[in-house]
């Protein structure tokens, strides 16, 4: 069986203009992403790994090319129609603060959900889900303070899963973890491709996060390279 | 969680800072009340019951120039008038006050009736004021002030004779616009420290509301071209000439109001300000994670107004509070008596305190919907 294309990337440009100078942040790119993949981003700094994860997951736009994810240009949506499709399509996990201090695992988890149309008491049964999903069951009332980094991360992971999207996108998410930790987060990423059947792309520079993805891609000066 | 818990939770998160602009908001509001409500008492007309019926007539030239009291069997022929009392003020302190506290002016007690139809006093008490030489009726207020109780003998020091009168206090009354002052007899102030033959002004009453502008015509025309002329007008224009002297105080305190509620605004859009930009971050992840620029303003609007409605609860609340249940009277020795806090005053603050609720919001607001995720996402990294 021959898996859907979930991201269809073609001539994607991006040239960040400042005055005079103009950096090249991606030089048409063009790359197919299957359902499925768990993609590891990689390259050194300032190659446009960022940027490029940005643009597919449409919080930000190119300056040419296309982005079609499951069929739909992201970059042709206006800001209400994009910020509607972030919530249903994609999952988002950053490097570091991810989540809202002053609320708990539960209430961050919650967050995205408050946008949809369920009940209090869907809500609640998702979030438990989601949270139980990342090995957190037992977390849902402690305060981002009161979590490790790495549990932090996994509670992200929990929040980005929760709306049940096809793509999850994370720029360094084990950035900031020691080794004990990140395995944990990576850990959790790779069960969610596998037995969610979820589509990961996966920002990375430590080559021991790489591995856990089901491809490698690098990025160099804005393009692609083996 | 709901959407309400969110935002209550965002704005309790630095809750010291909450509570510093909440009693910020609380204390300007307070102020700004208490201000409102002394510029309204300050210049209410003092409508007394019969004023639209009484003439005062004063020396042309200034209030402090006497009149002759030749004067009084001239305007008493007028047609249309009915009552006449000479009006003088004697200036007096209370013991060693050092100040005046309450008004004194010498009359002729058996006009009382005829001219002040709204005093409340007693058949006895006026029978009494009307036949003791050194008689005098007192206002409630003052009374009260001072524990006077009929049969009292009080000494004031004139600061506009020479010397001090003793007076026989024959009864209080109340009822009228301004229970403060005291009134005795202009004989009793002829005889002893004062210029028999002058008195102050002429207070008067006409018999219907359509004499008095003929009355105040016709006194006008009788001493004009004398050595005392005369200047006639109604009770309230006599009164009105009295606010207008206030318009300067009328000024200061509309310009002091205006800097309150300028600072408060300064205040709060600064305290607005700091809390969304310190979590401007957590707003582009809400943005990342699907929430629209509208939504996020309504976070922003709700915080801010949330923070001025509880402001604007608690110092308006507390304005209402202390000057509807104090004394004010007493704690104001007598200078303010009603301090009212209208519903006008009350609905006035709250609108202060809404329209600053929404100015706060609007800059951080636009400041938020100006920045994209990715940069958001940039701030604190
Ligand atoms: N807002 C911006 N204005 C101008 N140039 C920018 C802006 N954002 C990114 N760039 C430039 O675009 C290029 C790609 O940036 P990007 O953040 O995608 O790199 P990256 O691969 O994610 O780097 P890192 O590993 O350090 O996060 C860089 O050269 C960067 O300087
Ligand atoms: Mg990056």
């Amino acid at each position: 069986m021959v898996a859907e294309t979930i991201v269809k990337i073609r001539e994607l440009t991006k040239i960040y203009a400042q005055g005079e100078i103009q950096v090249t942040a991606l030089d048409h790119i063009t790359l197919d992403i299957a359902a499925g993949e768990f993609l590891a981003l990689m390259g050194p700094s300032g190659s446009g790994k960022s940027t490029l994860l940005h643009i597919i997951a449409g919080v930000d736009r190119p300056t040419s090319g296309e982005c079609l994810v499951q069929g739909v240009d992201v970059t042709k949506l206006n800001e209400t129609q994009l910020a509607d499709w972030r919530n249903q399509n994609v999952g988002f996990i950053f490097q570091t603060f991810n989540l809202i201090p002053v609320l708990t695992a539960a209430e961050n988890v919650e967050l995205p959900l408050l946008l949809t149309q369920l009940d209090r008491r869907q809500r609640r049964q998702q979030v438990e889900m989601a949270l139980e999903v990342v090995g957190l069951g037992d977390r849902a009332k402690h305060l981002p303070r009161q979590l490790s980094g790495g549990q932090e991360q996994r509670v992200a992971i929990a929040r980005a899963l929760v709306t049940d999207p096809k793509l999850i996108v994370a720029d360094e998410p084990t950035g900031n973890l020691d080794s004990h930790s990140a395995q944990e987060v990576l850990t959790a990423l790779q069960s969610l491709r596998r037995d969610a059947g979820k589509t990961i792309i996966m920002v990375t520079h430590d080559p021991k996060a790489a591995a856990f993805g089901t491809r490698q891609i690098h990025l160099e000066k804005g393009e692609l390279s083996a | 969680m709901t959407l309400p818990t969110f935002i209550i939770k965002n704005a309790l998160r630095n809750k010291r800072r909450a509570l510093l602009s909440v009693s910020s908001v609380a204390v300007s509001l307070f102020l700004l009340v208490t201000l409102q409500v002394a510029l309204r008492e300050l210049t209410l007309p003092v409508e007394s019951p019969g004023a639209e019926l009484r003439v005062c007539a004063r020396n042309k030239v200034s209030l402090t120039n006497p009149l002759p009291a030749r004067q009084r069997p001239i305007i008493e022929r007028i047609p249309g008038v009915e009552g006449v009392t000479p009006f003088t003020w004697f200036g007096g302190q209370y013991q060693n006050e050092g100040a005046m506290t309450f008004a004194q002016f010498a009359m002729d007690p058996k006009e009382t009736r005829r001219v002040f139809t709204d005093f409340k006093l007693s058949d006895a008490e006026l029978a009494r004021f009307q036949t003791g030489k050194t008689a005098a009726i007192i206002g409630k207020i003052t009374a009260d002030k001072y524990h006077f109780k009929a049969g009292d003998h009080i000494t004031l020091n004139s600061t506009v004779y020479p010397g001090a009168l003793e007076f026989t206090i024959a009864g209080i009354f109340s009822g009228t616009a301004d229970d403060r002052m005291m009134l005795f007899h202009q004989d009793y102030l002829d005889d002893s420290i004062g210029t028999p033959g002058l008195v102050g002004m002429w207070w008067l009453k006409v018999k219907t509301a359509d004499d008095m502008p003929r009355v105040i015509a016709a006194i006008n025309q009788a001493f004009a071209n004398t050595a005392a002329e005369v200047r006639a007008e109604s009770e309230r224009a006599f009164q009105l000439g009295f606010i207008s002297m206030l318009g300067n105080i009328k000024t200061l305190i509309a310009s002091i109001s205006t800097v309150v509620v300028f600072t408060l605004v300064l205040v709060t859009a600064s305290t607005m300000s700091m809390a969304v930009r310190e979590r401007f971050r957590e707003l582009a992840i809400l943005k990342a994670l699907g929430f629209r620029r509208r939504e996020l303003f309504v976070f922003i609007l709700a915080e801010s107004f949330g923070l001025a409605a509880a402001g604007a609860l608690l110092g308006i609340g507390t304005a209402y509070v202390a000057y509807t249940f104090g004394n004010i009277s007493k704690m104001t020795h007598g200078i303010f008596v009603s301090f009212e806090v209208t519903p006008r005053i009350m609905g006035l603050a709250a609108l202060v305190a809404a329209v600053l609720g929404v100015i706060s919001a609007v800059a951080p607001a636009l400041a938020v919907a100006r920045t994209s995720v990715v940069d958001g996402l940039k701030t604190l990294d």
